[in-house]
């Protein structure tokens, strides 16, 4: 066997375990009802802050948890513990991406939150909406 | 409907058509400069070579013209156009104009055109024989950069966006009423001034980072654009030695580039660290990766007529990375992985396309017999038309890469697979080449993690095959392939750290020993010999330091890097002085290998002995008040307090706007041990004890106390509730102060800015996590004399005589609540007005028999209250308002003293990534300098 060709399968055996793990490590995105269905199991939850329900935030007594309710895109709520302090313009964020797991008090337990504040603001349709 | 056009007053329309005609000028000009250098390459002409350098002339000067025009735009501030609109504003200062150049997605796609003007000229001049074929390709690609700024709608897709837009001229505003207006400039107040620069990027980074990685990327075209030529000429090592400086610019340039947004990151951005693995920060690390990997591959070439195929491959890949990685932050497609990744706008259809044919053309030319190159490319276009036609794009994208794979292979099977005997174990060209390998390896992993998002595209077709068979299989991996889609990893740094540190490992090994071995072939002992002094050496100060930094055995992959840096460095220097005699001349590469192992030697020992020093500072574990309560991993300040932090006290001193920025102020003293004098009381736990004689304290109050302290026999309980607890330290003499800043923006959000001391051996990171921003006076509780912000708001709670509150600080009891009818009040008041004080017993929340009283007052006046005064409990740092008395019914009001919620880091070593990077930056520019000069 020549050196070359052991290298080459090193090489994609690397590849093919580089490929694998990746696949173990992925979470997967699901709605909430589907997180609910499978408590304890870690995925990634798409929606957006309820904006009717409490934000609580008590930095006295735990600067590390924020709780929140998230509508998820079908319309699905659930209460949020997140275990990070309540980002900055929070309440502006447009859209929220939690990763975590429902625990079996039916709450979802968030390590990591991405949140999508406005980038494009609107101001010059408003004003078209004021003009005419 | 009126057709003649409406003059709009105040309006400079003609910038807006100058900046188009010359958008198109700068298309139509690189389009013939393509077209003229392509004759002139086929037919070795001179003339036709001469139209496509006039043509490239042409182009460069519409370039600057359209540069400049829009510089003078943001320079007079001409709202009525969208970039200048929402790109600057009156306020800011003149010094950013740069930074809103770059700021959008439009202005950076000209800022890479820029650098591609600047170099392509540079090469007119320069290339000699090759410019032809290498401008050629030059201008094909500034042909696709400027289709990305000419924003025409064909059809659905949009190629490209225009920053000479008006903002009425928007498709979202066509047909608006306003836009009919002659006169909407003056009228409508939003155009006086515009959204302006995200005061975020109002620093110098945005000023320098984004043009050096901008430079960086173009100046990986420079070595694709040789090696497209060589392929064409058929000359297929011949385009390295040109090409081979230029690959050591763009390593030196593009690490610097990116380094420096790693530096921005730090400095400036509170993301707790240089580097997070961000899909954007990777898209530009990729490229250079392989970059590194393909300029070592030309100089095994050079000696040796091997690693034509990987050398050849790692070059056109490169550049077409830069463009995988523009269409990977451009487009959109990243959406809910990244922070800062640029929206979509409906840019992708155009970027996949671009970035389709330069891989079509890079793989085509790869095969050495023409037919076999044009049936690549006819399949390639029937695909696309097909794609295109019966809208299954994915398939024709999928089929088009099979395609590309087998056309690869076969070319690799015609072209370069030669029966030469193999290289010699122990030479400097197979331990090379294996180091290009693993750079390789690196890419790809890194490129198959951030493309998370695009694999899931890719698998569209097969999603019901995948959940089928994970269903059936009730296998994990294959669901996740199906319908419940992929998603980044949930713990990407560790993800990325799992894969990236076996591979610097191995990496950092072979930049240590590659260089003393010899090319062709080596006598393996000679090699030791050579070497053993900088092995011999990194042994000793790597035992010092993974003992000293505590690395254990469960950490052996870790300790392992430590040493491999550490011996890449070593060696480096060593081989400056074994190997060159000391001749910095020819040192250049030494010192960039030296740099480039301590930037792997800094960020591990940095990022792994990170200290969160800000964390479990308070004195009681809450995770005995709950399961859900973790101990905070912030640590929370009020203003005025001064509490101990790992081997500081800070102290929040102020807080202070200037400008958009809000400064926390923040004082850091030693750490003195307390003494006593005779005759101090002081409290432990619910008993006080008296010093017996003057003394230190040590560490712990149980061991001295038989010596030092008496325990009280009888005491009141108000001593013992105001009496001091006993601590071993107090704050000594102050260190330094610390400022990190809350930016207040309402367009943008407001941002915390981090504070960072630096000092030789560690840097400690701080940050404000949290700040309450609400702080208006009807949030304060009645009564509260100074209406300023020093109290957080206002905690409500509706009580009767006789109930019990609990804030998260204090457990109040309601006594009784009664009329003041003394005669001092009445004489003073009148009898118009009634005092009502209520009487509150108030216990510290965390010590059970600490307790205090307060009386807070609420004057009425016809049935209403008009006035209070709020008690404060200073030891609690709590205010107790009264609102309202409606006989036994209470309305209290508690509020807290303002407090921000703080995240402290201390990174050691930090300063070894930093010096890394300028020897790294240094270095290369060495050897680029030497490899330019010595031709």
């Amino acid at each position: 066997m020549k050196r070359s060709h052991i290298i080459a399968l090193v090489l994609i055996a690397v590849a093919m375990a580089a490929f694998i793990a990746t696949l173990a490590d992925s979470s997967t995105f699901v709605d909430l009802a589907e997180a609910k269905a499978k408590p304890g199991k870690e995925f990634k939850v798409k929606g957006y802050l309820d904006k009717s329900a409490p934000v609580e935030y008590e930095p006295i007594i735990d600067a590390n948890l924020t709780t929140f309710t998230l509508v998820d895109d079908n319309g699905e709520t659930c209460r949020v513990r997140l275990a990070k302090a309540k980002p900055y313009d929070f309440e502006r964020s447009e859209s929220i991406v939690l990763t975590g797991h429902v625990n079996a008090t039916g709450e979802f337990v968030a390590h990591d939150m991405l949140m999508k504040c406005p980038s494009k603001y609107n101001e010059m349709q408003q004003m078209g909406q004021v003009e005419g | 409907m009126n057709n003649s056009p409406i003059a709009y007053i105040g309006e400079h329309a003609w910038a807006g058509q100058l900046g188009h005609a010359l958008t198109l000028i700068s298309l139509v000009a690189a389009a013939l400069s393509t077209i003229a250098y392509f004759l002139g390459a086929e037919r070795m002409d001179a003339a036709w070579t001469r139209l496509g350098r006039l043509g490239f002339r042409a182009h460069s000067v519409a370039v600057l013209g359209i540069v400049s025009l829009l510089f003078i735009m943001l320079f007079n501030h001409w709202f009525e156009f969208d970039y200048v609109w929402k790109h600057s504003n009156l306020q800011m200062p003149m010094k950013y104009i740069a930074s809103c150049f770059w700021e959008g997605q439009e202005g950076s796609f000209l800022l890479w055109t820029f650098w591609h003007v600047v170099l392509g000229n540079i090469l007119i001049s320069r290339a000699k024989n090759w410019e032809p074929h290498v401008m050629a390709v030059f201008a094909l690609v500034q042909v696709f950069l400027a289709f990305m700024l000419i924003g025409l709608y064909v059809g659905d897709w949009k190629l490209g966006s225009s920053p000479f837009l008006l903002i009425r001229e928007l498709p979202e505003n066509l047909g608006l009423p306003w836009t009919q207006m002659p006169s909407y400039l003056s009228v409508i107040g939003e155009f006086k001034d515009g959204r302006g620069l995200n005061p975020l990027l109002q620093n110098y980074w945005m000023v320098i980072h984004p043009p050096t990685l901008f430079l960086g990327f173009a100046a990986t075209l420079v070595p694709f654009a040789y090696a497209i030529a060589g392929l064409w000429r058929n000359e297929r090592s011949a385009w390295m030695a040109p090409a081979l400086p230029w690959t050591f610019f763009g390593v030196m340039v593009l690490g610097t580039g990116i380094l420096m947004g790693g530096a921005w990151a730090y400095e400036a951005l509170s993301f707790g660290g240089f580097w997070a693995w961000d899909p954007v920060e990777n898209a530009s690390l990729v490229p250079w990766i392989t970059l590194v990997g393909a300029g070592h591959l030309m100089l095994v070439n050079k000696r040796k007529e091997t690693s034509l195929f990987s050398a050849l491959t790692l070059t056109l890949i490169t550049f077409i990375l830069v463009l995988y990685s523009t269409f990977l932050t451009r487009s959109g497609v990243l959406g809910d992985t990244s922070v800062h990744s640029f929206t979509g706008d409906g840019m992708l259809p155009a970027l996949v396309r671009f970035l389709l044919i330069f891989i079509g053309i890079s793989a085509s030319l790869l095969h050495p017999d023409k037919r076999q190159r044009w049936t690549y490319v006819l399949l390639s276009i029937v695909l696309l038309i097909i794609g295109l036609a019966f809208a299954i794009e994915v398939e024709a994208i999928l089929l088009f890469g099979l395609l590309t794979f087998i056309h690869l292979i076969q070319s690799y099977r015609k072209g370069f697979n030669t029966n030469d005997p193999e290289e010699a174990l122990w030479s400097r060209e197979f331990w090379l080449f294996i180091g290009a390998l693993v750079l390789l390896l690196s890419a790809v992993q890194i490129t198959f993690s951030t493309s998370i998002p695009v694999t899931n595209i890719l698998l569209t077709p097969f999603k019901g095959f995948f959940t089928s068979m994970g269903q059936s299989l009730g296998w994990e991996g294959l669901s996740k392939l199906g319908n419940e889609g992929l998603s980044t990893p949930s713990e990407a740094i560790a993800h990325y750290n799992r894969w990236q540190v076996p591979f610097a490992i191995i990496v950092s090994l072979l930049v240590a020993v590659t260089q003393y071995l010899r090319w062709k072939k080596d006598e393996f002992s000679r090699f030791v010999k050579q070497i053993s002094i900088a092995f011999v050496l990194s042994v000793i100060i790597a035992a010092v330091g993974i003992t000293l930094l505590g690395y254990s055995l469960r950490e052996l992959q870790l300790g392992f890097m430590f040493f491999t840096t550490a011996f890449a460095a070593i060696a480096n220097i060593d081989y400056i002085r074994s190997a060159l005699k000391g001749r910095l001349k020819n040192a250049g590469p030494s010192i960039a290998h030296t740099g480039f192992a301590l930037v792997l030697l800094g960020a591990l020992v940095s990022t792994s002995r990170k200290v969160e020093v800000s964390q479990n500072t308070r004195s009681m574990d809450l995770r005995f008040l709950n399961e859900g309560f973790s101990n905070n991993k912030d640590i929370l300040l009020y203003r005025g307090d001064t509490v101990r932090m790992d081997e500081f006290y800070v102290h929040y001193k102020s807080k202070r706007p200037d400008g958009v920025n809000l400064h926390y102020d923040m004082d850091y003293f030693a750490v003195e041990p307390r003494s006593y004098a005779k005759g101090d009381t002081v409290r432990i736990g619910g008993t006080l004890f008296h010093a017996r004689v003057s003394h230190t304290a040590g560490p712990q109050f149980l061991e001295q106390q038989p010596e030092f302290w008496e325990a009280l026999e009888s005491y009141s309980k108000r001593d013992l509730w105001h009496a001091r607890e006993w601590s071993a330290t107090r704050p000594g003499k102050q260190l330094f102060a610390l400022s990190p800043i809350i930016q207040l923006n309402e367009k943008f959000g407001n941002v915390p800015e981090p504070s960072t001391r630096h000092w030789l051996t560690r840097d400690l990171y701080t940050h404000i996590r949290y700040a309450e921003m609400a702080m208006d006076p009807d949030t304060l509780p009645n009564g509260t004399i100074t209406p300023d912000d020093a109290w957080m708001p206002k905690r409500k709670y509706e009580k009767q005589v006789g109930d019990t509150i609990v804030t998260p600080t204090s457990f109040v009891v309601i006594d009784s609540v009664y009329i003041m009818r003394d005669s001092a009040t009445k004489a003073m008041l009148g009898d118009r007005f009634t005092v009502h004080a209520a009487a509150l017993r108030i216990r510290d929340l965390y010590t059970p028999d600490r307790w205090f009283e307060a009386r807070p007052l609420v004057i009425y006046a016809d049935g209403q209250p008009v006035m209070g005064k709020a008690a404060e409990v200073a030891p609690l740092r709590v205010l107790y308002g009264l609102a309202t008395v409606d006989g036994e019914k209470l309305g209290i009001e508690v509020a807290e003293s303002e407090f921000v919620v703080m995240q402290a880091l201390m990174f050691p070593w930090i300063n070894i990534l930093w010096i890394g990077c300028v020897l790294l930056a240094l270095g290369s520019g060495m050897a680029v300098w030497q490899r330019v000069r010595g031709k």
